[in-house]
């Protein structure tokens, strides 16, 4: 039961104000207050006042405010069309007016709608950890190894880089039973540089090299080649969204889409 | 904590707790309009408030984190009684059904227009994402959304007529305001949740983590002396007697197997105790210190395990028949120790063997029939268990007035429930009053008792009011579904398409207790074989008892699995012929003046007797299905290599309540200004049948519908009705209400001729409420006045009554056109189209919103929805995130609806029952478009794309 509700306006009050046993860090709380708050923690530290919440576009990327909500996303001039679009899959207004970018990649589900697609684009964060200045490092990086809040994202938009970050669901508003982003540069019909993303195979949506260097500088093949070598590297458990074995040819089946769907961000 | 934000406008300086959600706060400071639908998953969006211009989840937000803020909730819409644009809207494009989500909609439609006032319709769809309905289909919203755009460009915007009927009379077959719809447009207090007092205890319940085990020992002894608490019953102290939880008319064609407390627990979450504390905190610290020992036993988790030789039995008390005798063979000596079973008549059972019921009949010779034959086909389709999901869970609020039992209950059968309760609790009837709230959404789930026998057995005995609300998961749980079924058909057939004969053999799973064990798959025969003509038919039923959750009724009863077994296997068979599916319906469907043979044998719980069909349209709706369909051209084809499209058709039939069995009654009083009381025995769950009964009286009587009000429902000030259920609102309800006003509008005249000095024959009452002879006239209100001074006749009531034995069919013809993608498996409704008859429409634009709702729920349960076990019987899905219901995303891109009445010579006005028929099409018209699509049959609902894949063998 939440004795405490605190509303810092600084990070390192905030992570101070953290740093107790249990304390909720609070987002836009769609997650945490409708699953993981049902046993409300006795302390919550809303973050809402304490982390950046613009969007801008400074040179080759656009630098997402932690607590930015993913219709602002949609609805910035700043961020690229893939990030929107991903942002837009999450397919309920009211939640994308709370959930934020930052609390997509604090709970880092294996559904979520941000994570692959900025882990395909090369995403970095600025992130702080408390009585540590601040840092930036690949999200990847602070993903496998979270630490602290996450300020800023800064997502790259390289000219020349193509892009795709698709979802399967049962329904539009379900979450999503997997998930795949790639980005990649085609240099002379080939693949350049491609990473690939999937969510719904492991406890966190993930950067799969293994899948890339499938690929990595090679035309794009056809697209049941493409599921046909993709298939066997995805494991996903059984759940009521579905069978292991069906998981897997879906999977694949969106990591083609994507290949074949990406559009260049600018 | 002190927060301070701007409500609605003006300033408010809350105390609150740190964890307390806006929504929670919202509430306890009278702002009842933010629903709750999902226990705060975020999925529902009935909570919805306009957050410093943002539509937000008020669930999802602390209390707190309000402060500096501005809110918006949809009283600030209601000022004054007043209807905003968009409240008036809703109301003219008849999206309020049931209400419950209405201040919801209300919100995100302002919001939408705020930031679009021409909106698209992907604007809508993106605008109305995050609120569910289960009524409405979400069609409608497309033109309310439209209206309220107009209307904020030009005030005086008039909508266009819709589609009108009968033009001889002046309300029915015109659209009219839903009788109810202002108030719950307004989001003010209309449910059971906002009558509850300040006092009000809390009513929890202890439930089985067991699908099957005898409840060794419960210990509340340390319970009872924790705070708060004020009482805590058990199979130990609960009343001993069993009764059946349906709402049904007595005697009930159901076993009475359910002891207000079982001692053996036979489902997960069957009752093992209940806690009364003063707060839903100290119920609930109080439930986690009962101590409860089991022994647990094998469950049984499908029907195949509930018929195996040696299968663990459900039910082993001493079985009873209150009339007639056990069949023949069946075991009735139990085990000594479990709860004993009552039939009240034989129902052909033999429970210790798990089967709860069955019937066999038939007519003419099937075995002769089929070999006659030049092909025969047997297929099984499975249909698995679904939830009727209301978006307001079972509710109820329990409380002891003047030495009596006071109900306030979110029910479809307020008369059965009293019964029921009374008998359970052991009092007398006339010590209970039940009273009907508004209902947010029942569909079949809220024809049983599910939860006020345990809430009125405890106010009784404490004295303390109790207040009952089941929450998402204990609704997934422990409400009603529909029954699972697995049922075989056989077809035999000539080779130019001439049934020889047919056979269904349906076995249905009714879970722990069974409530509704016969007749809801008795439905699947009796609402699907009379759809076809054919000499030799049979047909036969079993239930089985099972460990999983308790099934009764939902709406469509039986008929949506026999549909899609018996339409399916059609369609198979013509394939097999090789004809169009569409000509094989035509060759054997039944059409004007058909006898129905097989009515002999599908009476639900009665000799049934054949019926010569009057008029039938089913032939005018397949011709303008096939004509919008382009039926006999070839079907479109995808440009996209991966999606292959196909289209499947359907007839489809309903009853119009139970003839011979049910019955309802209605009052209308002349009031002394000249306007009109209807007091209605009829329970409008959202379906706007007091909106029926108050025209039936403004037609006859001659005023508009602004003077007549509706009371229904309180079984102390309204007469007996049977309840919503088995489509009899408007059939029987509204049959009753015609009477009445009949009856009232008979004796008025009377009156009348009297003071005129003229014979009655010469009056009749006129528009305006004036009844006119040929040389005088008098008001009503002044008639009003007159017979109720101490010289008048006495206070003027007409008084009706309906029972029938007429059976009236509506009949649908329903068309679907679906994309399946090859590789995923994934199926998307490009359109459809339902062409249905109800008769007269009493209320078009309403009737036509009942329909796409009631599609809207079969696509739902034939494309995503399933209720999931593990193997220890524990379900799995029990929320809105896992359970997925449809959204306005998954509405059919061309979807239509067309009315094709066919008068009935006794329905009010010609009407016909409109709302369950809907459900019956989909599952069969999708099946169908898959395998037109891809040549592939999928025979088990939901279509999953995992299963579509499998039948096409890709997995």
């Amino acid at each position: 039961m939440v004795k405490e509700y605190f509303k810092p306006t600084d990070v390192e009050e905030a992570l101070g104000l953290l740093s107790a046993p249990g304390a909720l860090a609070l987002a836009g709380g769609t997650w945490a207050l409708a699953f993981e708050g049902r046993d409300k923690p006795e302390r919550v530290v809303d973050l809402g006042a304490a982390l950046p919440r613009s969007i801008e576009r400074r040179g080759e990327a656009t630098r997402i405010g932690a607590y930015a909500t993913f219709q602002e996303i949609i609805e910035s001039a700043a961020a690229p069309a893939v990030v929107k679009a991903a942002a837009a899959s999450m397919a309920n207004r009211n939640t994308r007016n709370r959930a934020t970018i930052g609390g997509n990649l604090g709970a880092n589900k294996s559904c979520a709608s941000l994570v692959p697609v900025l882990l395909a684009l090369g995403a970095s964060v600025e992130s702080k950890a408390r009585g540590k200045p601040s840092a930036t490092m690949p999200l990847a990086d602070w993903l496998s190894r979270p630490e602290g809040l996450v300020l800023t994202v800064i997502v790259p938009a390289d000219a020349g880089v193509r892009a795709a970050s698709l979802r399967a669901s049962r329904t539009a508003c379900d979450i999503a039973t997997a998930t795949a982003a790639c980005a990649y540069r085609l240099e002379g019909g080939k693949l350049s540089g491609l990473r690939v993303a999937v969510g719904g195979f492991g406890p966190h949506a993930e950067l799969r090299p293994d899948i890339a260097a499938l690929f990595e500088g090679e035309a794009l093949p056809p697209k049941a080649d493409i599921e046909k070598a993709v298939g066997p590297l995805l494991a996903a458990l059984a759940d009521q969204r579905g069978s292991a074995e069906y998981k897997r040819l879906r999977g694949a089946a969106l990591v083609a889409d994507a290949l074949y769907s990406a559009q260049e961000l600018s | 904590m002190k927060i301070r934000f701007k409500l609605n406008g003006r300033a408010v300086s809350w105390d609150c707790e740190p964890g307390e959600t806006l929504r929670a706060a919202l509430r306890r400071k009278g702002i009842v309009s933010v629903r709750d639908g999902c226990d705060g998953e975020g999925s529902c969006g009935l909570c919805a408030v306009i957050l410093d211009g943002r539509l937000v989840n008020s669930c999802q937000i602390l209390a707190p984190q309000a402060e500096g803020s501005s809110v918006l909730t949809v009283d600030y819409y209601s000022n004054e009684r007043k209807l905003s644009i968009v409240q008036r809207a809703l109301i003219e494009a008849s999206c309020v059904q049931c209400g419950y989500c209405t201040p919801a909609v209300v919100l995100a439609l302002h919001d939408l227009l705020e930031r679009s006032p021409r909106p698209s319709d992907e604007e809508l769809r993106d605008a109305l994402s995050g609120t569910l309905c289960r009524c409405t289909g979400y069609e409608q919203f497309y033109e309310a959304a439209r209206i309220a755009s107009e209307r904020l460009a030009d005030p005086e915007y008039v909508v266009p007529l819709g589609p009108e009927f009968r033009p001889d009379l002046r309300h029915v077959g015109k659209d009219r305001d839903k009788v109810d719809a202002p108030a719950l447009a307004r989001g003010e207090k209309a449910f059971v949740e906002d009558r509850v007092d300040a006092d009000a205890c809390h009513l929890k319940l202890l439930t089985s983590p067991h699908a099957h085990a005898w409840i060794k020992r419960v210990d509340v002894s340390k319970a009872l002396e924790m705070p708060g608490v004020v009482d805590i019953v058990t199979h130990e102290n609960c009343p001993d007697l069993v009764y059946t939880t349906a709402g049904q008319g007595f005697p009930e064609p159901s076993p009475h197997d359910q002891r207000m407390f079982p001692r053996k627990v036979r489902h997960v979450g069957d009752r093992v105790a209940a806690v009364l504390a003063e707060t839903p905190e100290e119920a609930q610290a109080a439930l986690e210190a009962i101590v409860v020992e089991y022994e647990v036993l094998k469950p049984v988790l499908s029907i195949a395990e509930a018929k195996a030789p040696g299968a663990p039995i459900v039910h082993h008390g001493d079985v009873s028949y209150v009339v007639g005798d056990p069949p023949a063979g069946s075991s009735v000596k139990g085990d000594g120790r479990d709860d004993p079973i009552v039939y009240q008549f034989p129902l052909h059972a033999d429970p210790h063997r798990n089967l709860a019921a069955s019937v066999a009949d038939g007519i003419g010779d099937a075995e002769k029939g089929f070999a006659e034959a030049d092909v025969v086909i047997e297929r099984t389709y499975v249909g698995k268990r679904v939830q009727c999901t209301p978006m307001e869970p079972h509710v109820v609020y329990a409380k002891v007035d003047a030495d009596r039992l006071v109900i306030h209950a979110s029910t479809q059968v307020p008369w059965h429930l009293r019964r029921i309760v009374s008998r359970a609790i052991g009092i007398p009837e006339n010590k209970v009053r039940v009273i009907k709230e508004r209902v947010g959404g029942g569909f079949g789930a809220k024809q049983d008792i599910v939860l006020e026998d345990v809430a009125g057995y405890m106010a009784w005995k404490t004295r303390r009011p109790v207040l009952f609300r089941y929450d998402r998961a204990m609704e997934f749980m422990t409400s009603r579904t529909r029954h699972g079924m697995e049922i075989t058909v056989k077809l035999g057939a000539k080779r130019d398409g001439t049934l020889t004969a047919m056979e269904m053999r349906v076995e249905a799973d009714t879970g722990p207790y069974g409530q509704h064990c016969l007749t809801v798959p008795m439905n699947a025969v009796s609402k699907s074989l009379p759809l076809i003509l054919c000499d030799n038919a049979r047909f036969t039923v079993k239930t089985y008892y099972t460990n999983l959750s308790p099934a009764g009724a939902y709406q469509g009863y039986g008929a949506p699995k026999g549909s899609f077994a018996l339409q399916g296997t059609l369609a198979e068979l013509a394939a097999e012929l090789g004809m169009d599916q569409l000509d094989l319906i035509e060759k054997n469907r039944v059409r004007s003046g058909s006898r129905i043979e097989i009515l002999r044998s599908l009476g639900e719980g009665r000799p049934g007797a054949p019926v010569t069909l009057g008029e039938c349209g089913l032939g005018e709706m397949i011709a303008r299905g096939r004509k919008a369909f382009a039926w006999d051209e070839p079907k479109p084809v995808s440009d996209d290599p991966d999606w292959k499209i196909g289209r499947g058709a359907v007839i489809i039939q309903q009853g119009s309540g139970l003839p011979g069995l049910d019955a309802a009654n209605a009052e209308l009083r002349l009031l002394t200004d000249g306007t009109l009381l209807m007091l209605s025995g009829g329970a409008d769950l959202g379906t706007g049948l007091d909106t029926v009964t108050a025209k039936a009286a403004a037609e006859i009587m001659g005023l508009d519908m602004a003077d007549v009000t509706v009371v229904s429902g309180d079984t102390d000030t309204t007469p007996f009705d049977k309840g919503a259920y088995a489509s009899s609102g408007t059939y029987f309800s509204g049959n009753a209400a015609v009477r009445a006003a009949e009856d009232l509008r008979d004796k008025c005249v009377k009156v009348a001729a009297g003071l005129l000095g003229e014979p009655a024959s010469d009056l009749g009452i006129q528009p305006g409420g004036i009844v006119r002879g040929k040389r005088g006239e008098i008001s009503l209100a002044k008639l009003a006045h007159m017979a109720t001074q101490g010289e008048g006749h006495g206070d003027l009531v007409g008084f009706g009554n309906f029972k029938t034995d007429h059976a009236a069919f509506p009949y649908g013809a329903h068309f679907t056109e679906a994309a399946v993608n090859v590789r995923t498996g994934e199926v998307k409704l490009r359109r459809f189209h339902a062409y249905q008859d109800c008769g007269t429409p009493i209320n078009p634009a309403l009737a036509i919103g009942q329909i796409y709702g009631g599609v809207m729920k079969a696509i739902g349960h034939s494309l995503y929805e399933e209720m999931l076990y593990d193997s220890e019987g524990r379900p799995l899905n029990l929320g809105f995130t896992d359970y997925k219901i449809p959204s306005i995303f998954e509405v059919p891109d061309d979807f239509h609806v067309e009315l094709v009445p066919v008068e009935d010579e006794v329905g009010p006005f010609g009407g016909k029952s409109v709302s369950e028929i809907s459900l019956n099409s989909a599952a069969p018209a999708i099946s169908i478009a898959i395998h037109d699509a891809v040549g592939a049959w999928c025979r088990v609902w939901p279509f999953t794309p995992e299963r579509v894949l499998r039948a096409m063998g890709k997995l």
